[in-house]
């Protein structure tokens, strides 16, 4: 772990000297890379109003033999790369998350442009997404907003529960969208449900937003100020064009602004939000540093804080029943806290009798992997590297690997073998891809 | 409700451990074999997967998916095919690995690469076949090793994900806190045997119902699961820790900087907690050390693994300084 | 008998898994027979196989306890909600004589079918009940597994097709005399104006799995091998042996007793064991005998096997047309069973569900449920999809041409009239409600009637009360 660590130095380095660039300059680049992005995008995927006619199968194309093995493999090549592209340095992240969730509920969802509408399409990956954020992000909280009729309304409140919340957008009836939306209501209920929190936790909006325009009582750019002052990341994923005041939003609160493009894309962007943001700046320095820090005078940095937690010991089901300090009902399950040895029923919380705050370390250990993520395999390229005495079989599955090279896709080894720098064992595609995305944890070396 | 299963075991094949536990290798093979033959009796589609933990390194020993490619010369009348094959397979490689003179014995053995390879496999056939309720069954005679506290939480997290029940069953020596919360985690039964006589009876009971069954019979289920966790700084393992709140990391003190990401901690905390921290310290010097579980573990530990100084040098240094916090 | 099975197939299907058809077979069985069954392994690792999950856990934790366990200690690991399921299991395996009840209420395992199990999961002893191999002989090597599944299959299909196809013009090529007494046997077929017509037992049993006809058939055979006077322990353990042979290798038919040789024929008729001729020395089990106690499909994928998967290759939709893509001659015949069939391609047969066609079908004695349950079990992957499986609009239309059939519905019973008042009518009507035995009545004629078993009742509380008024 020490080795670790000091390698994170170095990392830090570098992207310190990276800020130090000129900041228009770092700027430039990452619209650059920006647009360059949204062309290639562009030319694979094209907008959904400009498909005249949506032909599922095109897009899945068979070889001679009549095989989709090509198109998965392409598919397979596409997400490895992606994950080449990804910073591999971004150690610090916010773990300790709060999300308001906004959804648009305006008429404008009605939209047909996004099968079966924008709205059912909307509701259905807004429940997808908040699986998996809770999923990585075990120690963070979720509230839902809606707009609706020009006005902000409260759909579920902030838990950390993630059947609650589900539970909150489950009833499709209850969310039928009608009216205008209003950017400003919406944005001012979100904060003041924020408000109260504790300044090492990260405080983020969400909008998902299918409407062209925003009813608002009065001027946004002030609720935007207090945003910004709040240290409130404000990011949007916009269904039908780009507006300047959205794009503004994220951009002064250092957010994430996307235009879905057709279904696929629109769950790219909401995803892309899953993962606990890398922390960019450092501590609350004199220097503002970041990529878009002359917009951003104060950037959305919690202060970082040593908490103190405690680990409770986990009573069986089967134990005397005793009564629970929080609801004072005799229950034979529940918590105890290492401090006072008082009984909580469910963790985390905090600790009725001594305020501690009791989580268990699943919930700690579920983020561990974004801060010691596994090592890139290398594609095995050439014959060369193939030691005689290399396995024939890959070291997680066992499956037998081809003994001459195919051809493959670029970045895919034509040997289907994958190798890992540390322990210099190989592995096919899958586990390679099931190692990083699932497992976190390389079987030969055990890291 | 009967559907074929399919059991992955993760054999801890540690010559050290072994050769202090009471049970002889030989025997505990023995009854572990019938109690796989049992698992195959179950049902004819039932799948197996034995993989064996050796000192830093892990092997697949059988896999009822892909037959030995040395079939043995004639079947016998007295025995089930699969049964035979089976069984030959696990000794003959058992043995084989076990006699390579570069094996260091006192190396711990490793369980994770074993776990996350019958992990991967597990990922394979469900990818391939669709497996109904897959189950890992862990049957362990070593201490936790603290180092791989977050490579066994990111496998339980996989095994979640993939819906892989895991059973534990530690064979020999203290009470593993990481495969007991393996266990609880997805849903599956943790055993810790102290008596070895009724080893088959003991894993029969326990580990032989698919979960689908465990709604009707019990098994045993753990008393008493500990949530504690390994401080990053010492390896401690602690009730009450410190943890950063940009990445996590535990301390079993605080701190000024986090070591893991760099930031720095205001002093204003860190006075704070430090005037909180006699109250965990008095408590400490009543039991001379925080955690009853790890007393025994550490101590032995050094005692067994003359050679591992790395590892007694860090409990050493855990020592020192919270005898240096206390000071304070 | 399949019959029977039948109805309670249906009724139950959702509640909980059918038993297995031969375990009511061994249940009336006498303990001594089951007794010397259990004296070889494989049987007992066969038999164990086709129990529930429940039952076999029971056996296992038992298996290897040197002592009676009290029945109360037992009890303690079972959950509250799985308790009729274990009281369910005990007395089954109570039943087979596993588990054989004794006074002391403690629970052993029968001794004989502990040693034998035992034996079978260690391997060792000297019953070599799981076949005696042949040796290797480089003359004429083992049958390859492709042969060995087209055999099998040819035979099976040649019964099956045999069955459908009689009574029509088709004359398709006879299976063997002995398969076509059984068939006559089983009920499946009977002998009408000198020609050999399949039954509604029949079309019944050609909509099962084919896992479920094979038990049914091998069923029959055990029946007539009981009025054979063979030894049911010989022809049961045979059957046995084979399901825990491997396929693909050949097996020696030396150690097998004289009715076992006698068996080979049969079996050799029905697909489940191939050899080179009859005479030889040697067989080989089939992919039908060897998958006999597991799910996996006893057949591999049809004659044409350009067909696809054999477990799904039909799609209804909601219009009653009815795609099958199939080029089995079989499978067409089943399915013209019930579909009015309107085009043949080489790979595809389209029909549709009509009321003609299904009234035919109910008919031959089909019920709906099982037109279903075969649309159902044969469903294309494309249509399991679909929730549910198929469109209701066609399942309940089945279901009302079935019900067509059935708009009278009579049942024995008592009409009651003449009540001296309208008093004495409420009076008597109110009591028969209590019972819950009314079918109908009439107020103002003053009579209801009653189910044949509420009679005695009635008829006693009407004479009570007459003999009370006259007092």
């Amino acid at each position: 772990m020490e080795v670790d660590s000091d390698s994170d130095i170095s990392l830090d380095l570098d992207h310190q000297s990276s800020k130090a660039k000129g900041k228009a300059k770092a700027k430039a680049a990452a619209d650059k890379k920006k647009a360059d992005k949204g062309k290639a995008k562009a030319k694979e995927q094209p907008y959904v109003w400009e498909a005249s006619f949506a032909r599922s199968w095109d897009t899945v194309q068979e070889d001679e033999a009549g095989s989709l093995q090509a198109s998965v493999e392409d598919l397979m090549a596409r997400g490895r790369r992606r994950r080449l592209l990804a910073p591999a340095s971004a150690i610090r992240r916010t773990i300790i998350r709060h999300l308001i969730l906004v959804l648009d509920l305006s008429a404008s969802m009605m939209d047909r442009d996004m099968r079966p509408t924008r709205f059912d399409l909307m509701l259905q990956y807004a429940r997808e997404f908040i699986s998996e954020w809770f999923d990585q992000n075990p120690l963070g909280q979720i509230g839902i907003v809606g707009m609706r009729a020009g006005l902000g309304e409260r759909v579920g409140a902030m838990s950390g529960n993630p059947q609650e919340v589900l539970k909150s957008i489950s009833d499709r009836v209850k969310l039928e969208p009608v009216g205008e939306p209003s950017l400003q209501n919406a944005i001012e209920m979100a904060r003041n449900n924020m408000s109260h929190l504790p300044t090492h936790s990260s405080r983020e909006i969400l909008i998902l937003f299918g409407s062209l325009t925003t009813c608002d009582p009065g001027n946004i750019h002030d609720t935007l100020d207090t945003c910004v002052q709040n240290k409130i990341r404000i990011s949007i994923v916009a269904l039908a064009a780009e507006m300047k005041i959205c794009r503004e939003l994220c951009d002064k609160t250092a957010g994430q602004f996307g235009v879905a493009m057709n279904e696929g894309h629109f769950k790219d962007l909401l995803f892309e939000l899953v993962p606990p943001p890398a922390q960019r700046a450092a501590a609350r320095s004199a220097r503002p540093s970041g990529t878009n820090a002359g917009l951003n005078p104060a950037p959305a940095n919690p202060a970082a804080d040593l908490m103190m937690m405690g680990f409770p010991t986990r009573l069986p089901d089967a134990s005397i029943p005793s009564l629970c300090v929080c609801h004072s009902e005799l229950k034979s399950q529940g918590f105890l806290c290492p401090r006072c040895l008082s009984k909580v029923c469910d963790v985390p919380t905090d600790c009725d009798v001594c305020g501690l705050m009791i989580v268990s370390s699943p919930h700690l250990a579920r983020s561990y992997h974004h801060l010691f993520p596994v090592k890139t395999f290398t594609a095995i390229m050439k014959d060369l590297d193939v030691a005689p005495d290399a396995a024939d079989a890959c070291h997680g599955c066992t499956r037998i690997f081809p003994e001459r090279a195919t051809n493959a896709k670029e970045g895919m080894s034509p040997f289907r073998r994958y190798r890992c720098p540390d322990c210099e064992n190989d592995f096919c595609s899958e586990c390679d891809v099931f190692i990083h995305d699932v497992i976190h944890c390389c079987p030969g070396c055990g890291k | 409700m009967d559907n074929s299963s399919h059991l992955s075991v993760v054999l801890d094949l540690s010559p050290a451990q072994w050769y202090q536990s009471p049970l002889s290798l030989d025997s505990f093979l023995a009854q572990l074999l019938v109690f796989l033959n049992a698992h195959i009796a179950l049902k004819h589609d039932n799948s197996l997967a034995v993989f064996g933990a050796l000192p830093d390194k892990s092997v697949m020993l059988y896999a009822s998916s892909e037959p030995p490619m040395d079939t043995p010369a004639t079947s016998d009348p007295n025995c089930y095919p699969p049964f035979k094959r089976l069984d030959s397979a696990v000794t003959a490689r058992i043995s084989e690995q076990l006699e390579d003179p570069l094996l260091d014995v006192t190396t711990p053995s490793a369980i994770v690469g074993a776990l996350t390879k019958a992990l991967c496999y597990i990922n394979r056939l469900s990818v391939a076949t669709g497996l109904v309720d897959p189950r890992i069954l862990i049957l362990s005679v070593s201490p936790d090793l603290s180092n791989a506290y977050i490579p066994i939480m990111n496998s339980i997290f996989s095994a979640q994900k993939l819906k892989v029940t895991i059973d534990a069953g530690q064979i020999y020596g203290p009470d593993t806190v990481f495969l007991q919360q393996a266990a609880h985690l997805t849903g599956g039964s943790y055993l810790h045997l102290t008596e070895t006589s009724a080893l088959l009876q003991y894993l029969i009971m326990t580990f032989l119902p698919p979960p689908s069954i465990r709604k009707v019979i019990a098994v045993p289920t753990q008393d008493k699961i500990d949530f504690r966790a390994a401080c990053f700084c010492h390896k401690n393992i602690v009730d009450i820790g410190f943890v950063c709140s940009v990445c996590l990391s535990i301390f079993c003190q605080p701190t000024p900087v986090c070591s893991t990401c760099r930031t720095k901690f205001p002093i204003k905390t860190l006075q704070r907690l430090n005037a909180s921290r006699p109250l965990t310290i008095s408590s400490a010097n009543n039991s001379a050390r925080p955690t009853p579980v790890s007393t025994p573990r550490s101590a032995a530990t050094a005692a067994r693994h003359p050679p591992m100084s790395a590892e007694s040098i860090q409990n050493g240094s855990g020592t020192s300084a919270v005898a240096n916090g206390s000071g304070h | 008998m399949p019959s029977v099975q039948l109805n309670s197939h249906s009724e139950n299907a959702e509640k909980k898994h059918i038993e297995h058809a031969l375990l009511p077979f061994l249940q009336s069985q006498s303990q001594n027979t089951l007794t010397r069954l259990y004296q070889r392994p494989s049987s007992c690792l066969s038999l164990f196989r086709l129990l529930e999950p429940v039952e076999r856990q029971i056996i296992m934790s038992l298996l290897w306890l040197e002592s009676a366990i009290p029945q109360s200690t037992m009890n303690t690991w079972v959950n509250r909600e799985g308790r009729k399921l274990y009281d369910e299991a005990i007395a089954t395996l109570g039943r087979l004589n596993i588990l054989p009840t004794n006074l002391t209420n403690k629970l052993a395992l029968n001794t004989t079918f502990k040693m034998s199990f035992r034996q079978a999961l260690t391997g060792g002893g000297t019953s070599g009940s799981f076949g005696v191999p042949a040796e290797n002989d480089d003359k004429s090597p083992a049958q390859d597994l492709e042969s060995l599944d087209s055999f099998a299959l040819e035979r099976w299909e040649t019964i099956l097709h045999y069955m459908v196809s009689s009574g029509t013009e088709q004359q398709p090529t006879k299976p063997s005399q002995g398969v076509l007494y059984l068939l006559q046997r089983s009920g499946l077929m009977s002998t009408f104006q000198g020609v050999l017509r399949i039954t509604s037992a029949g079309f019944q049993f050609l909509l099962h799995s084919p896992h479920d006809q094979l038990w049914d058939l091998l069923l029959q055979y055990l029946h007539l091998a009981e009025e054979r006077q063979m030894d049911l322990v010989e022809v049961l353990g045979f059957i046995f042996m084979l399901s825990t042979m491997e396929l693909g290798k050949e097996y020696s038919t030396e150690n097998l007793s004289g009715t076992q040789k006698a068996m080979l024929e049969d079996l050799r008729d029905y697909g489940l064991i191939w050899q080179r001729k009859p005479t030889s020395r040697r067989f080989s089990p089939t992919r039908l005998a060897t998958t006999l106690t597991s799910a996996s499909p006893p057949l591999p994928t049809s004659s044409g096997n350009s067909s696809g998967p054999q477990e799904g290759f039909i799609i209804l939709e909601t219009n009653y047309r009815v795609y099958a893509y199939t080029d089995n001659p079989l499978q067409t015949a089943v399915l013209n069973l019930f579909v009015s069939l309107k085009y043949r391609f080489p790979n595809l047969v389209v029909g549709s569900i009509t009321r003609e066609s299904v009234r035919k079908a109910l008919a031959n004695g089909i019920t709906a449920d099982q037109i279903i349950s075969y649309l159902m079990s044969h469903a294309h992957p494309q249509m399991r999809k679909n929730n549910p499986l198929l469109p209701v609009t066609v399942q309940d239309q089945i279901r009302l041409w079935e019900l067509e059939r059935n708009r009278l519905k009579s049942q024995e019973g008592y009409l009651y009239t003449a009540f001296a008042s309208q008093a004495d009518y409420e009076f008597v009507l109110h009591y028969a409600k209590e019972l819950d035995v009314v079918l109908w009545e009439n107020a103002s004629r003053r009579c209801f009637f009653g189910t044949l078993g509420g009679h005695a009742n009635i008829k006693g509380f009407i004479e009570r009360r007459a003999m009370g008024s006259n007092q």
